[in-house]
């Protein structure tokens, strides 16, 4: 079947031309939707990062001032020693507090953030295991302001917030982003109904004359691809401002350092955005190519 | 080329549009297909395209038992035939030459056969120096014109009319007739439909009539209505027409079942 690129092209044009509005309604749509997908994506990635280093069998971390004194040191180590509620704990000084900070940005591909550290600015820490992870809360209030304490972190409760609120707001992401495809998949099915309805007579021709199928509705294919692919280009671009951000804003949460999403997995999920998109595209044309072109 | 079987085809399971056909047209034949509307031409020639399927029979077209073909294969069918519309159904957006090249163009065929042999079917109907207007600047025997060009430009092994001077003058039909002559006499099939008494009468060519989807004449040498100094060379017998339909192209007071569905 010899189909010419120039023809689909020039046919593509014409028919996107004379339905701009639809066409512009069609792609502003797929590309809000796809940036929710995105988002959705993205922020359960950053959660699913922050829970598997939260998960890591620490279930309470008493971090130490940088400039605490040995005898501070000592005497939270008693007191840990006399605490029946702690299982075993492990002390990390400057230099492997730091060496450890530096592994866990190094497995969030943010190497950026590594060089702004120091072993002399990292602070000691006591990663601790509690006998029931339950009564982190409980055990934080024991050594909150003692001497020398600088923060006392218990992700048991954190990493209970963070897993609900993320998973309301994926719920929420998702669902909004379903609905805005389906319609997006409508406008799309309208705006090729649109050029069908438009080019009918060149269509009963082209049937009465012997073009084959495919001949006939290639081009309209065409256009609700790239109305497709146009939206996703929009998402993508608007998923990566947003990992930008994000990314911005975690700099200052150094707690939540370890929720950036790698590049990698960025890259995958704009993949995933694109994909849809071509989707998107295809399967709102094909319908309104099966519906009302009759060949 | 063009065989019918036996064919019936009714729509909607009630209305009977064709009530076991068979004919035969051999090739290089000019015939005409009369009857009052809704008596079954349109559906014979829409049969032969493929637009419809058919419910009992067979029909053979070029060699081909069309109703086998896969559907894939309808578009490869369609390109040897060629199809003249009564409104002409031209493109009004493009010019004369670009309707006629737009058929080779959808099916494929390169440039510089679309640049040779448009000029020639332009040349042939007699519109040269029209090749660079738009329809609307056409009269309406100029349009049918570019229509038969259109049809023809791809050498079609038979050629269908539905109508085509139903909407001309006198005057025009009969070059319209003069020029699908020429084309049959290039060995081309042609099949028009029409009730258009005076451009049958006029031709004096095979004449099948229809009533009510049953084939009641078919004529060596014809006219539209019966004519008692001919008689049938076909096997079929000339069976009487009833009163009014002999009477010309008038359709008043004749039943007319719905054709489309």
């Amino acid at each position: 079947m010899p189909v010419s690129i120039g023809y689909v092209t020039r046919e593509t044009a014409t028919n996107l031309w004379r339905n701009r509005l639809m066409a512009l309604a069609a792609v502003l749509t797929v590309g809000v939707s796809l940036s929710l997908v995105g988002t959705a994506l993205l922020l359960r990635q950053a959660v699913n990062n922050q829970l598997s280093v939260l998960n890591a069998n620490v279930n309470l971390q008493i971090f130490m001032r940088a400039g605490a004194s040995t005898p501070e040191t000592n005497a939270m180590r008693s007191l840990i020693a006399e605490t029946h509620q702690i299982k075993s704990y492990r002390y990390l000084d400057h230099q492997q507090s730091y060496e450890d900070a530096v592994q866990l940005f190094r497995a969030a591909g943010e190497p950026a953030a590594i060089s702004a550290l120091t072993p002399a600015t990292t602070p000691p820490v006591f990663q601790c295991t509690l006998v029931h992870p339950g009564e982190a809360a409980t055990v934080a209030h024991i050594f909150d302001g003692q001497a020398g304490v600088y923060h006392v972190a218990y992700p048991a409760k954190s990493i209970h917030d963070l897993a609900s609120l993320s998973n309301i707001l994926q719920i929420v992401l998702l669902g909004l982003a379903i609905v805005l495809l389906i319609s997006a998949i409508v406008l799309i099915l309208n705006a090729i109904r649109m050029a069908i309805f438009a080019r009918r007579r060149e269509v009963g021709v082209m049937r009465l004359v012997g073009a084959t199928s495919w001949f006939i509705r290639l081009p309209f294919m065409v256009e609700g691809l790239l109305q497709g692919l146009v939206g996703a280009a929009l998402a993508v671009g608007i998923v990566l401002l947003g990992d930008l951000g994000i990314k911005a804003l975690l700099h200052r949460f150094p707690e939540f350092a370890t929720a950036v999403v790698p590049s990698h997995d960025v890259l995958v999920t704009e993949i995933l955005v694109v994909v849809t998109g071509i989707v998107v595209g295809v399967g709102g044309s094909a319908m309104a190519v099966r519906r009302f072109l009759d060949v | 080329m063009i065989r019918f079987e036996n064919v019936t085809k009714s729509y909607r399971g009630s209305v009977v549009a064709l009530r076991d056909v068979s004919l035969e047209v051999t090739q290089g034949e000019f015939v005409f297909v009369v009857g009052t509307s809704g008596s079954g031409k349109t559906t014979m020639l829409r049969l032969l395209l493929r637009e419809e399927r058919i419910d009992r029979g067979r029909i053979w077209v070029a060699g081909r038992d069309i109703g086998r073909l896969p559907k894939w294969r309808i578009p490869y069918l369609r390109r040897n035939l060629g199809f003249v519309f009564q409104d002409f159904r031209l493109l009004p957006n493009k010019t004369v030459f670009e309707n006629v090249a737009f058929s080779l163009q959808v099916i494929g065929r390169p440039r510089q056969i679309i640049n040779t042999q448009v000029p020639q079917v332009l040349e042939l109907v007699g519109l040269s120096q029209k090749a660079g207007r738009h329809p609307d600047e056409l009269s309406g025997g100029e349009q049918q014109r570019v229509g038969i060009a259109r049809a023809f430009v791809n050498r079609p092994l038979i050629l269908l009319a539905d109508e085509p001077t139903g909407n001309l003058d006198p005057t025009t039909s009969q070059e319209i007739m003069g020029l699908l002559d020429r084309i049959n006499r290039t060995g081309t099939t042609v099949v028009m439909a029409s009730h258009d008494a005076s451009v049958v009468d006029m031709m004096r060519r095979r004449v099948i009539e229809i009533d009510s989807g049953t084939i009641i004449r078919d004529q060596a040498r014809g006219s539209y209505g019966t004519d008692s100094s001919s008689s049938s060379s076909r096997g079929v017998p000339v069976v009487t027409v009833s009163a009014g339909v002999g009477a010309g192209p008038g359709d008043a007071g004749v039943r007319s079942p719905r054709r489309r569905r």
